[in-house]
C-alpha cells in the first residue's frame, strides 16, 4: 500500500464518517461538565470512606452515650462527637462545592478563587484540630476507658506505668496528628492541582 | 448561551476529526470515548482562548492532538476492555466491509509509528499543507519535512515485511 493509496482511503473515510455526525447539542455540554466532574471523583471517595469511618465511630459513641455517667465525661464525649463529626462534613462540602460549580456559565478564575477560598478555610480548620487533638486525647481516652472498660479515666490511681504509658500516648498523639495535617494538606493539594489542571 | 451555540456548532462540524483522532491514539473503546470526551472538554476550556488569527481546524487539530498525548502518558488500561474492531461505526446502505479492512490496514501501518509520528501522520492524511501542520505542532515546516520523508521511508519498510 503506497502513501497516495492510504491517503485516498482516508479521504473516503472522512466522507463516510462526514455523513455519520451522532453528537446533540446536549450530549456535547454534558461531556464538558461531566469531564469536570469527574476530575473529583478519586478524592470525594477517599473523603468520604473517611467520612464514613468516623460516622462509625460516631454512632459508635452516640450508642454507648448513657455510660458517660458524669458531667465531666459527658462533656468528653460531646467534645469528641463533635471533632469528629465537622471535620468530615467540612471537607465533603468544600469538595461538593468545587464539584458541583457550573462550568459552563462560570470561568476557571472563579472556580480557582472559590476554591483557594474554601481551601483555606479548611485548613484552617485543620490546624486547630492538631492544637485541639492534645484536648481530643483525653477527651476520647476518657470515653473509651468508660465505654470499654467502665473505668473512670481521672479516677484511677496511677503508678509510674501508667505515666509511661501516658508519655508514649502524647507522643504518638503528637505524630498522629502531624500525620493527619500532613494528609489533610497533601489531599487539599491534589484538589488543588486537579483546579490548577483547569487553568492549563 | 451564545458561546455555547457557537462551542456546539463547531464540534458538530468537525466531530470526524476527533473521531479519527481518538481511534488513532486508542486501541479501546472505552478509552476512545474517554479521549473524546476530554478533548471535547479541553476545547471547551481553550475556546475563550481561541481567537480567530488561525482557522478553526488548526485550533482543533492542536487542542485535540495535545490531549491525545497527554493522556496517553497518563492512560494504564486495566481489566477486559473491548478493541475498536471497526472504524466505520454505522453500518449504512454504502457499507463496504472491504473498504474497513482496507482502513485498517491503514490505521494498523499508522499505529506502529511513535506518539509524535502519529500524530504527523494524521495531519498528512487529512491533506495539510506542511506550513499547517507546523502551525498545528509548533515545529519549524522543514522540520515537518524531514519528519515525513522519514515516517515515509518508516512506512515503505513496514508494508514491505509484510
Amino acid at each position: 500500500m503506497e502513501i497516495e493509496e492510504m491517503k485516498a482511503l482516508w479521504s473516503e473515510m472522512s466522507d463516510q464518517l462526514e455523513q455519520q455526525k451522532k453528537l446533540t447539542n446536549e450530549i456535547i455540554m454534558s461531556m464538558t461538565q461531566e469531564r469536570y466532574t469527574n476530575k473529583f471523583k478519586t478524592i470525594t471517595r477517599y473523603e468520604s470512606f473517611g467520612a464514613l469511618l468516623c460516622l462509625a465511630i460516631f454512632l459508635f459513641i452516640l450508642y454507648h452515650i448513657n455510660k458517660l455517667d458524669t458531667w465531666y465525661l459527658m462533656t468528653c464525649g460531646v467534645v469528641t462527637l463533635l471533632f469528629i463529626s465537622i471535620l468530615p462534613i467540612l471537607t465533603l462540602r468544600m469538595l461538593g462545592h468545587i464539584r458541583r460549580f457550573n462550568i459552563l456559565n462560570k470561568n476557571y478564575t472563579e472556580v480557582f478563587i472559590e476554591f483557594q477560598k474554601a481551601k483555606k478555610n479548611l485548613l484552617r480548620v485543620q490546624k486547630l484540630s492538631v492544637y485541639a487533638s492534645f484536648i481530643i486525647m483525653f477527651c476520647a481516652a476518657a470515653v473509651f476507658a468508660k465505654i470499654f472498660g467502665d473505668k473512670d479515666f481521672f479516677m484511677i490511681d496511677r503508678g509510674p506505668k501508667e505515666y509511661v504509658v501516658f508519655a508514649f500516648t502524647i507522643v504518638f498523639v503528637y505524630f498522629f496528628s502531624r500525620w493527619g495535617l500532613r494528609s489533610y494538606t497533601k489531599i487539599t493539594q491534589s484538589a488543588e492541582d486537579v483546579v490548577k489542571e483547569l487553568e492549563d | 448561551m451564545q458561546k455555547e451555540a457557537s462551542f456546539v456548532k463547531i464540534i458538530k462540524e468537525h466531530e470526524g476529526v476527533i473521531f479519527k483522532i481518538t481511534t488513532m491514539y486508542t486501541d479501546y473503546r472505552d478509552d476512545q470515548k474517554d479521549l473524546y470526551q476530554d478533548i471535547v472538554y479541553q476545547l471547551w476550556k481553550s475556546f475563550d482562548s481561541f481567537r480567530s488569527e488561525s482557522k478553526i481546524s488548526t485550533w482543533m487539530y492542536r487542542v485535540a492532538l495535545n490531549t491525545a498525548l497527554t493522556r496517553l502518558k497518563k492512560s494504564k488500561r486495566m481489566g477486559n476492555s473491548v478493541p475498536i474492531d471497526q472504524v466505520i461505526l454505522k453500518q449504512t446502505e454504502n457499507y463496504d466491509p472491504e473498504f474497513e479492512e482496507r482502513l485498517k490496514i491503514v490505521y494498523k501501518h499508522v499505529k506502529e509509528l511513535n506518539v509524535i509520528e502519529k500524530g504527523l501522520m494524521l495531519l498528512l492524511l487529512e491533506g495539510k499543507k506542511y506550513e499547517e501542520i507546523a502551525e498545528i505542532t509548533g515545529l519549524s515546516p522543514s522540520n515537518v519535512g524531514t519528519k515525513i520523508s522519514r515516517i515515509k521511508q518508516k512506512l515503505k519498510k513496514q508494508i514491505i515485511k509484510e
